[in-house]
């Protein structure tokens, strides 16, 4: 089976990459990187042998540009199995171009082994409460969850450059913002999270001095941006930012399936939830079951004490 | 503008933990059949630009009966008209159903804008609104928060990594949309509903080959044994600075 990886080398960093290259030296065959960036920079240059499309304008791509590259740097003749990192070009692009070719498209994969003609790739299901192994047979675009496949050195080999020619604009007065709000939530050792049970936007402000005391960054639920206390770029879950921090507190969280998702990998998790049933406390290392406006003037005093 | 919303009715996505099983198969138990969230932000959306355009918008889903009352939602907000694309529950290839929803916007006379969910809280697929572009061979503007009607055009608010986009793109599109304040499904009014209720629902046939299928289902979910602190508000609080502090103590932090 022809295999190709697909990948911006801006928008996910290279270790993504290098675990889709991975898993593809793994299923052997035919196999082939293809990337896209705004200029032939040295990072492509460490990625080995790569079919490279290059253009200015995919510093920031707009997603009818994206489209169009990636179409050019595949031809008419789609992989049978393209491999993408899970992140914002296959968000764009990855199952548009699945329907392009008449190939089907699955993403979070962790696993994929291949079956003679088929391809068997895990996933997560229901807010991650299952998983499931699907069998794809007619040529898929799999997105691969970060950090799920050991990354590899690429081939010895330089890339060799696809002219691109013009791209389409896509849309007119287009303009992007950066929301720095969730910006080190990545990087955040310590995570604070508040949900819907907070009740109220200062409700939500109360945790800004808490989690200044442990230095922490903050997060929400999709209820809590929802409700407009919180910008998206908080949002942690499977819709969110996944976040792996050594410590995540969960404040008014009822602990959805949706919402462990994207912090499961913690490694020490604290939950304050009014009701004790609340599904979070079984995901969580510690838990207190308090109302946060009881809990919280104590708290403070005794941390500030 | 016309629109064509497509929707999802799902089994309760906050249902709490073991109270659906995956063992082979999914057991739903008593667990309800709601629409998914995401196709509420995406029907609010559609009520908006329907709106703000003086269009209109018809509802298509796909499965079966089970799928009406998500259908009913959409009506009591206003669709013209709802289609359901006949087939049995459970699974579907996703490139199957955005080929079989095809097939029923083309039956429904076409679009300016096709709007879908972002992510269908059972099987976290999370593709058929980009396949469906594929295949429609239209532009597509995933994760939207926010849409303006600009003549015959939208203004588009989209989320981007570590931030959002906006720009003006030209119909026909097909979009996805996320939530957001600004996508927080509407409530209709308890007559709207009651009407709804009235109202049919055409069915549709329409086939195609799936070239995916489920080959395993299993429980996924890891629960941490944990502990609690217990006491008063002033000794949880006490316990739980003293974990804190603990915490710190030994490197942890920002
Ligand atoms: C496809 C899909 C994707 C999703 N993606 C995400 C995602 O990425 N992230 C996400 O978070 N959700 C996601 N969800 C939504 C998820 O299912 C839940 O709806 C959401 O996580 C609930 O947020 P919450 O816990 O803040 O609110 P609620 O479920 O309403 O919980 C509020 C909690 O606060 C407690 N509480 C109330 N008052 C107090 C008080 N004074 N003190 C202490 N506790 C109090 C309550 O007991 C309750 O447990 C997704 C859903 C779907 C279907």
């Amino acid at each position: 089976m022809r295999i190709a990886v697909l990948a911006h080398l801006q928008d996910v960093g290279e270790a993504p990459v290098r675990e889709a290259m991975g898993l593809m030296a793994q299923l052997g065959g035919e196999a082939q990187t293809l990337l896209l960036a705004p200029a032939a920079q040295p990072a492509v240059a460490a990625m080995g042998e790569v079919r490279l499309g290059v253009h200015a304008a995919l510093a920031d791509p707009d997603p009818e540009m994206a489209y169009a590259a990636a179409l050019r740097l595949l031809g008419d003749q789609a992989p049978g199995l393209l491999l993408m990192p899970e992140g914002p070009l296959f968000e764009m692009i990855g199952a548009r171009l699945a329907g392009h070719f008449g190939m089907s498209a699955v993403r979070d994969v962790d696993a994929v082994e291949l079956a003679g003609e088929a391809v068997v790739l895990r996933k997560g299901a229901y807010g991650g409460k299952a998983y499931v192994r699907v069998r794809a047979t007619g040529g898929v675009v799999a997105a691969l969850r970060a950090g799920a496949f050991p990354a590899a050195e690429p081939p010895a080999g330089s890339a060799a450059e696809v002219q691109l020619g013009e791209l389409p604009e896509g849309g007119q007065e287009r303009k992007t913002v950066r929301d720095t709000a969730g910006d080190d939530l990545g990087r955040a050792k310590v995570i604070v999270s508040g949900g819907r049970g907070l009740g109220s936007a200062e409700g939500y402000e109360s945790l800004r001095p808490f989690a200044r005391m442990l230095g922490a960054s903050l997060g929400a639920s999709r209820a809590a941006v929802d409700e407009g206390w919180a910008s998206p770029a908080q949002q942690v879950g499977i819709t969110g930012r996944k976040v792996a921090p050594e410590l995540y507190l969960a404040i008014g969280i009822s602990g959805a399936s949706q919402h462990l998702s994207g912090m499961s990998g913690s490694r020490l998790v604290i939950a304050v939830n009014r009701d004790e049933h609340a599904p979070i406390f079984e995901a969580a290392d510690i838990g207190v079951v308090a109302d946060w406006y009881q809990l919280w003037p104590h708290l403070q005093k005794a941390l500030e004490g | 503008m016309r629109i064509i919303c497509f929707l999802k009715a799902i089994l309760d996505p906050e249902a709490p933990p073991g109270a659906i099983r995956f063992a082979g198969k999914v057991e739903s138990g008593e667990v309800a059949t709601v629409l998914g969230p995401f196709e509420g932000n995406a029907l609010e959306l559609s009520v908006q630009i329907a709106q703000a355009s003086a269009g209109g918008f018809v509802a298509v889903a796909m499965g079966d009966a089970a799928q009406d009352i998500a259908l009913r939602k959409a009506l009591a907000l206003g669709a013209e008209r709802a289609v359901r694309v006949d087939a049995p529950a459970g699974f579907q290839d996703p490139l199957a159903v955005a080929r079989r929803l095809k097939a029923a916007a083309e039956e429904a006379g076409g679009a300016d804008v096709y709007v879908f969910g972002r992510q269908a809280g059972d099987w976290d697929m999370g593709v058929t609104a980009g396949l469906f572009a594929g295949l429609m061979d239209l532009p597509f503007a995933p994760l939207v928060q926010h849409a303006e009607v600009v003549g015959a055009n939208l203004r588009l608010r989209r989320e981007i990594a570590g931030g959002y986009e906006e720009s003006l793109r030209v119909a026909p599109l097909v979009v996805s949309v996320t939530n957001g304040p600004l996508t927080l499904m509407r409530l209709p009014k308890v007559k709207d509903v009651m009407l709804a209720n009235r109202k049919p629902i055409d069915v549709l046939q329409a086939a195609a080959e799936p070239s995916l299928e489920i080959a395993e289902i299993a429980q996924a979910q890891v629960t941490r044994q944990g502990r609690m602190i217990t006491g008063d508000a002033a000794q949880q609080a006490a316990g739980l600075a003293a974990e804190l502090r603990r915490f710190l103590v030994a490197g942890g932090g920002n």
